[in-house]
């Protein structure tokens, strides 16, 4: 595939040499001219110098022709105006990387729909989801936002037996708004169908609306572990993010920054979690915060060797888990010699996001589920595609393939049999490799 | 968008004489004036107006390819032409290499949509290592006009 890559620091260097690692041909963008010769010598790129906002400049990146461009210079706005140009331009895709929580908020205005890019991503978001999943998940992959964070894919285990155990699924009062996506038993995971039921031991993927995906997860799951405990050492974005991703849920979390004025803004921003202001990379302070005490530690602070530090600090006063973020790519060998449990790199969470993009035709994105055949992918309704032509119910979709959500603009529903998809809207779906074909047939134009 | 949709084939200029980027261009611009896509009145104002896009940054975007273009209130559609030449145009590319294959566009202003879709057809085409070679071999008007069909025809271009 054909990728654009505009801004050449370490996020742009390192999806680049990931891509090119993957046989893709790879155009990146930087400003300055010395480091585009750098980036040049380095890898098997062509490197254009210039700003990624100049028209001009995407012209000679050839971004007319890109399948995917990505915006990922260290600006905001600048990435936001390039991938937005790039996209009416003519790349197929276009990813922007954004810092500012604001520009994935649709509550006041809608980004995404007004430059038409395909998916903001904020590095510290991601690394803050990476994070959760470690917690909430450990072993699994899934948890993803879809939708634009208003669709969640959750899965849970069925640890105790409650009331739906061993009801055929066509039975149990769901929620209209949430779908059981996969069943998982043994080594054998399917996407569930009407008859089905679940048993103890299973591993059920929800897909739905956030706020119903909870209410199911608590039908399904009738007694939750006790609540468990974890500390976050640091309150930048990263640390903003796994708390409050965290405090929603089961978890009592205890957040602490250095700086007073940040805590101020976290203590105000944060309804269930204990903002602390303290240094985390002191021993007495991991003391005083019972850190030893905590089922998770997790070290974001913006510096390595503090994150480091600070792990090997909460392991030897008794914490039981503990994870931290590590940028650099040549600690990524020591970290588990150290005992942290999860080092998370920005970049390579980054790269594996931009990984699920790289697809032709109507898919937009792909992600795996765990240890299976399952993928769910977000694919895009196009104007004559033979799905928009029947009601959902008499779609000939494959048996293996389940349509769990539909959105358009930020509005997300699931759809029943009755609904139609017209163009312009992005489906969620199940689908087994196996059936990833004769899918993708009833959404592709003229067989593209 | 297909090349027969905003090439003027009468205009196609096979053995460009020009050796820098302004003189091609003139020259192109002329073809097109001479084949009636565009009046003699507005020549000037054309070239100048593409010399003044190619001042932010060369079109000329390497492997021996240069798409200068333009909008102009002059032409009331897309006109296009390709020139070939087989000394080689000095063009100030992002590669320094000398320019064999130059397509020239002018669209009206008022299509912004169309013109991207034209640029973006050509740089989609020009990606065919086979389609640029065989125009640059080409001989004549004819041979050329031929190979934007073929490229038309999805021959080149999967």
């Amino acid at each position: 595939m054909r990728i654009v890559i505009l801004g050449g620091g370490t996020v742009g260097t390192s999806i680049a040499g990931l891509l090119c690692h993957h046989g893709h041909s790879v155009t990146v963008v930087d400003r300055d001219a010395a480091h585009a010769r750098e980036i040049n010598n380095e890898l098997d790129v062509r490197a254009v110098t210039g700003s990624a906002s100049q028209s001009s400049v995407l012209f000679q990146a050839d971004v007319l022709g890109a399948d995917i461009c990505l915006a990922v210079t260290g600006d905001d706005e600048v990435n936001i105006v390039a991938a937005s140009m790039a996209k009416a331009m003519g790349a197929r895709r276009a990813l922007a990387r954004v810092y500012a929580p604001v520009f994935r908020d649709l509550s006041t205005f809608d980004y995404n729909r007004h430059f038409n890019i395909d998916r903001m991503l904020s590095l510290e978001h991601l690394s803050a989801m990476e994070l959760a999943r470690g917690i909430r998940n450990p072993g699994s992959v899934v948890l993803e936002n879809f939708a634009r964070g208003e669709l969640e894919v959750q899965e849970v285990v069925i640890r105790e037996s409650s009331d739906a155990v061993g009801v055929p699924l066509k039975d149990l009062q769901l929620p209209k708004q949430v779908r059981i996506g996969s069943l998982c038993r043994g080594d054998k995971t399917w996407i569930a169908g009407a008859a089905d039921t679940i048993e103890l031991g299973d591993r059920v993927t929800l897909i739905g609306r956030r706020e119903d995906v909870e209410i199911v997860h608590e039908l399904i799951q009738k007694e939750r572990a006790a609540k468990q405990g974890v500390v976050i050492a640091g309150g930048g974005e990263t640390g903003y993010h796994l708390a409050r991703t965290l405090e929603n849920e089961h978890y009592s979390v205890v957040l602490m920054d250095q700086a007073p004025d940040r805590c101020e803004y976290l203590a105000t921003h944060l309804d269930r979690t204990t903002v602390v202001q303290a240094d985390a990379t002191r021993r007495r302070v991991l003391e005083e915060e019972r850190v030893g005490t905590a089922d998770y530690f997790v070290a974001c602070t913006g510096d390595d060797e503090n994150n480091i530090m600070a792990c090997v600090e909460a392991t030897d006063t008794g914490a039981e888990h503990v994870m931290a973020i590590v940028s650099r790519p040549d600690y990524a060998g020591v970290v588990g010699k150290l005992g942290i449990d999860l080092a998370v790199s920005p970049r390579n969470v980054m790269a594996k996001q931009v990984l699920g993009f790289l697809n032709s035709g109507p898919v937009v994105s792909r992600t795996s589920l765990t240890g299976g055949s399952i993928g769910v992918y977000e694919i895009e309704v196009l104007e004559g595609a033979l799905a928009t032509e029947h009601v959902l119910a008499n779609v000939p979709l494959p048996a293996s393939c389940l349509i769990a959500a539909v959105m358009r603009d930020d509005y997300v529903r699931v759809p029943g049999a009755d609904d139609r998809l017209s163009p312009g809207e992005v489906v969620v779906a199940l689908i087994d490799d196996v059936s990833l074909e004769a899918t993708l047939t009833q959404f592709t134009v003229n067989g593209k | 968008m297909k090349f027969s949709d905003f090439m003027n084939v009468k205009a196609i200029s096979s053995e460009l004489t020009a050796d820098n980027k302004e003189d091609a261009i003139n020259e192109l611009v002329g073809a097109l004036v001479d084949a009636g896509s565009i009046k003699e009145d507005d020549r000037e104002s054309i070239v100048k107006a593409i010399m003044k896009r190619e001042e932010l940054g060369s079109t000329g975007i390497g492997r021996g390819i240069a798409v200068p273009h333009t909008k102009h209130p002059s032409v009331d559609q897309l006109v296009g032409t390709v020139g070939v030449s087989s000394e080689g145009v000095d063009f100030d590319s992002l590669d320094g290499e000398k320019v064999q294959l130059l397509f020239l566009l002018v669209s009206p202003p008022d299509r912004p949509g169309d013109h991207l879709r034209a640029l973006e057809n050509i740089s989609r085409q020009l990606r065919d290592e086979t389609f640029c070679r065989f125009l640059k071999q080409s001989k004549n008007a004819d041979d050329i006009q031929q190979l934007l069909e073929e490229a038309d025809n999805n021959q080149f271009v999967s």
